[in-house]
């Protein structure tokens, strides 16, 4: 036996100057492992592209910082980042040359867009490669696959986590639970179809009585005779959807105008961007709320501050912390597969306990027989001096709430 | 048979693809030619309409995102396989475009393009509506090759070459027939092509409904390839831009131009997003966009068109050096001016006297008038025309001839009277049913197409009595020799001079072999002995056996050509009668020449 190694060894030996290319690839492979980011980072939606790739790098820097994967000889994370580009054509492209290029590759996360995360998993899919997500579609996990894994709620199930939350915050807020509700939203497809399932059910179950509702078309010219009529109703809350910013700013304008104080949440993160404040001043858009599937939260002070050092990014939104946390769940993964085998570490993310989910909100690290993270919460953030904190729920609340009328 | 020759490029090249392809492992590579093929498909379903008819529609997304869409729902909700769906979204395009040219081709130019910008914007807000703001193409783990799923990307490359196949031969085809001649003269000039015979708007909802049927099939077949459709990638803006800039980057009007631009566009912006946008995000899109913008300054009809004209240059250089051999100097052409008018207008008037005129009525217009609000244009104007004669309208510019011309020919419909074709009433017909019924004309506005040769140009008059190819070939031919440019009748029309155009324009009219024909200032703008070629021509025609019926402004010419005067003045005829009578008539010379001539027509 011995002598079959030394025959072995001295056959490779003689090879190694033909194979040198190979076998240094395969050998650094064995330190590092590959985990991917498909994001877009040009054109339209280039920004929440790069603050991923900013969560993402900080992730594998920590990472590697605390000695990798202890599991594989503490093998270091190395990122390879792609751009899916700003159409769905693009991200498949992308999701087509991750795999065809990077063959070693153990998981991804990706790719903002759900229309780019549903193509990008096409892709991905049929390549056996898991893939994380903060993209909120239903049917991103509807499809039967196997190797996607949803870390947010679900579009289809935000409204009805994000009411029972808000009437938790109002009543610990407030000390009383508010009993009527007024809608202000636009026509486009996303804030309507939010605004149906509330009407078809939702505000019933939590006792909300709807006692006005006004639906504009972008943009809004005036918004006076709109918010005279929401102050003669008087409502306990205000749900408000707008989607383009400008609208959003001259609603606000308006009620501060006419001294309407009422406690104002929105829905989703495009009111807590950053580039919100290049629009609308942060005194008029203070104390307005927000339900989002995942924010910088109590616990995560550090790497805020670590984000505002070294990328100037004002705070963390749901784009860095759910990518930050994405690379962590991978690293897991990594750790329960023991090996860099894409196959071996889907099966980990499929079969993960990883108890109490410490990057995003609610839950569990846990996935459930279609991908999706078993009991994915949302938190409300609202906004204060500036910034959109985190309120609620308490657990995971940087600040207190301001409730109007208080 | 020349059909199938002018196909033997395309297969080369199909044959040329297709090894490549075979060749190629990475996945990624895989799916950018395939796309290279869907995207040319729709180049060539945005060429068909816009290419060939000129008419610019920036919405063609509509088209693509509802074979898109028929394809996806039809599997999610039906269960059908892409295999059936493709064709029945193919229908679906056809339909979809009768449905959109209907009324849009009431509108022309820029209207059109910007009402066409309208309709997959409106489907975009419909399908997010209807809640499809993201549908996916199912997943099919048992027998997937049923329901065109494949892991060898390498069969996806091959059915987007098979379509490419069958939409070159359909646009070749197209090309070749009486179809294409068709959309060439309407985007000529719409007008002529009516006056041609050609049914204008006919051939465009045909050509839109075969547009809209490929670009259904190229929506459906890309829905196959992406697996996701969403109202954004289908119908959004940059889809109906994707079909104008591979198709006007490569060439307009041209079945090589779509997919030269695909194969070219295609693989160097996903190449540079490839190579770039993870470094300088971003930077793809400046490169990108700076190519197109320096190719369409050099190349502003196209790569095809301007590697056409490098190579016909070159090749008309290499003649021109072979024939500079001193020793083969050619005597100047024959057709130069003559310095003789005189001996000319002697010749004309025993031409004049060869030809006879019947008793027979083969026009007969009986007081017509119309007014442009309160202006009465043409005021109950009545003449007759016989067989074999030539009758000249005349009058001073404003006095309503091209008014009454556009009566004549359907151009415009008369307030009042009626205009009689052989004993047929023919008043407000379309100029194509005039075009049928034997009446050619001409345009005093020049409109050739110019790349085409003369006896291409010619060829499309003659289609309105043409039964195929080879009888239109033959009848241009014929009308060319007539009008005297047989040894010409292979240079493109944009290389010919003022008279050479004049000649063509009355031989497309000829080759419709029209009974009447009515020419609009034919002899307009022309220096004197060029006038007298176009008379002998006119006056040929007439011996055997045309009559004709020209505008002029001008009486020098007609004086000696014409048999018969129809004098305009304020929309009303001012007289009638032979060249000697209406000459020395004192009402016309002052209606024309004002009082001062007076004095010399009674001297």
């Amino acid at each position: 036996m011995p002598g079959l190694t030394r025959r072995t060894l001295a056959t490779a030996a003689a090879l190694m100057p033909l194979l040198g290319f190979q076998m240094t690839t395969s050998a650094s492979a064995q330190d590092k492992v590959q985990v991917g980011l498909l994001a877009p980072l040009s054109g339209l939606y280039a920004r929440p592209g790069q603050v991923m790739k900013m969560g993402a790098e900080m992730a594998v820097k920590d990472i590697n910082d605390e000695g990798g994967i202890a599991c594989m000889n503490g093998a270091k994370l190395d990122l390879v980042v792609l751009d899916s580009g700003d159409t769905t054509e693009k991200a498949k492209n992308a999701a087509q040359r991750m795999v065809a290029e990077h063959p070693d590759l153990v998981a991804a996360t990706g790719s903002y867009l759900s229309s780019f995360t549903l193509a990008v998993t096409e892709v991905t899919e049929r390549a056996d490669l898991p893939m994380l997500t903060l993209s909120y579609s239903d049917l991103i996990t509807e499809r039967g696959f196997h190797n996607v894994f949803q870390t947010s709620a679900t579009a289809g199930s935000q409204a009805s986590i994000a009411l029972p939350t808000i009437m938790n915050l109002a009543e610990s807020a407030s000390g009383k639970r508010p009993k009527t509700v007024a809608i202000i939203t636009d026509n486009t497809a996303a804030s309507v179809a939010s605004v149906k399932a509330m009407k078809e059910g939702l505000l019933d179950k939590v006792g909300l009585d709807l006692v006005f509702e006004e639906v504009f078309t972008p943009p809004l010219v005036d918004a006076s005779s709109l918010v005279q009529q929401l102050r003669a109703r008087r409502p306990d809350l205000l749900f408000f959807l707008p989607t383009v910013i400008s609208d959003a700013k001259l609603i606000l304008e308006k009620m501060n105008e006419f001294n309407v104080k009422i406690p104002t949440i929105s829905f989703g993160i495009a009111i807590a961007e950053p580039d919100v404040l290049n629009t609308i001043s942060p005194d008029l858009i203070n104390g307005v709320m927000s339900a989002v599937a995942n924010w910088g939260a109590k616990g995560q002070e550090d790497l805020i501050a670590r984000l505002k050092k070294e990328y100037g990014e004002p705070w963390m939104t749901q784009n860095a912390i759910s990518t930050y946390g994405d690379m962590w769940v991978i690293k897991a993964a990594l750790e329960d597969a023991c090996k860099p085998d894409r196959k071996a570490v889907a099966e980990a993310l499929r079969k993960m306990d990883g108890g109490p989910s410490r990057y995003y909100p609610g839950g569990e690290l846990k996935f459930d027989e279609m991908g999706r993270r078993v009991g994915a919460g949302l938190t409300i953030i609202q906004w204060q001096d500036g910034v959109p904190v985190t309120v609620f729920p308490d657990d995971l609340a940087l600040a207190k709430p301001i409730w109007p009328g208080n | 048979m020349a059909y199938l020759k002018s196909l033997r490029p395309i297969f080369a090249f199909v044959a040329i693809y297709f090894g490549i392809a075979l060749f190629i492992e990475n996945q990624y590579y895989q799916l950018m030619i395939t796309l290279v093929l869907v995207w040319a498909i729709f180049g060539l379903s945005w060429n068909m309409l816009s290419g060939y008819t000129g008419l610019i529609s920036f919405g063609h997304a509509a088209f693509f995102g509802i074979g898109a869409y028929t394809t996806a729902l039809g599997q999610i909700h039906f269960g059908l396989s892409p295999w059936v769906l493709l064709p029945i979204a193919t229908a679906f395009g056809a339909l979809a475009g009768l449905l959109v040219g209907i009324p849009t081709f009431r509108l022309r130019g820029h209207y059109f393009a910007l009402s066409m910008l309208a309709y997959p914007l409106a489907m975009l807000y419909v399908f997010e509506w209807l809640g499809y703001q993201e549908v996916t193409l199912p997943l099919v783990r048992d027998h997937p090759a049923l329901y065109m799923q494949f892991s060898d990307h390498r069969i996806y490359t091959l059915l987007a070459l098979a379509m490419l196949v069958v939409v070159v031969m359909i646009t070749r085809w197209v090309e070749r027939t009486r179809f294409g001649i068709s959309l060439i003269s309407i985007k000529q000039n719409e007008a002529a092509a009516e006056a041609a015979g050609i049914n204008t708007l006919a051939w465009k909802l045909k050509a839109i409904a075969v547009s809209g049927a490929i670009a259904g099939a190229a929506g459906a077949f890309y829905a196959v390839v992406l697996l996701v459709v969403t109202p954004v990638s289908v119908f959004g803006m940059l889809v109906s831009a994707q079909a104008l800039t591979v198709a006007m980057f490569g060439g307009v009007g041209t079945v090589w131009g779509p997919i030269i631009g695909a194969a070219f566009l295609i693989p160097v912006g996903e190449i540079l997003h490839a190579e770039f946008g993870t470094f300088i995000p971003g930077i793809q899109g400046v490169i990108y966009g700076l190519a197109i913008i320096i190719i369409i300054i050099v190349a502003p009809e196209g790569v095809f068109w301007k590697a056409r004209d490098i190579l016909a240059n070159r090749r008309a250089a290499r003649a021109r050096r072979e024939a500079a051999d001193p020793a083969a100097m050619p005597c100047p052409e024959k057709s130069e001016p003559s310095p003789f008018p005189a001996a000319e207008a002697d010749a004309a008037e025993e031409a004049v006297a060869e030809h006879t005129v019947s008793d027979e009525i083969v026009l007969d217009v009986r007081g017509v008038s119309k007014s442009f609000g309160g202006l009465k244009a043409v005021d109950n104007v009545s003449f007759e025309v016989r067989k074999g004669m030539i009758l000249g309208i005349i009058g001073p510019n404003g006095a309503g001839k091209t008014t009454l011309f556009n009566l004549l020919n359907g151009f415009l419909k008369p307030d009042e009277g009626d205009v009689v074709v052989n004993g047929r009433s023919l008043v407000g017909r379309k100029p194509h049913v005039l075009a049928a019924a034997g009446v050619g004309r001409t345009f005093q506005v020049m409109r050739p197409f110019a790349r085409m040769s003369v006896e291409e140009n010619v060829r499309v008059g003659a289609f309105v009595r043409a039964r195929n190819g080879e009888h239109a070939d033959a009848l241009a031919r014929e009308a060319v020799e007539k009008a005297g440019l047989s040894e010409i009748a292979g240079r493109r029309a944009s290389e010919l001079t003022t008279k050479e155009l004049r000649l063509m324009e009355l031989a497309r009219a000829l080759a419709g072999q029209p009974q009447l024909l009515l020419l609009d200032e034919t002899l307009a703008g022309l220096g004197h002995g060029e006038v007298g070629d176009v008379v002998a021509v006119v006056r040929r025609l007439v011996r055997e056996g045309m009559t004709i019926v020209i505008i002029e402004h001008t009486m020098q010419a007609m004086v000696r050509l014409v048999d018969r005067f129809v004098v305009l003045d304020h929309g009303a005829v001012l007289t009638t009668g032979s060249p000697e009578e209406v000459t020395k008539d004192p009402k016309v010379i002052e209606a024309y020449l004002g009082k001062k001539w007076m004095a010399h027509a009674e001297s």
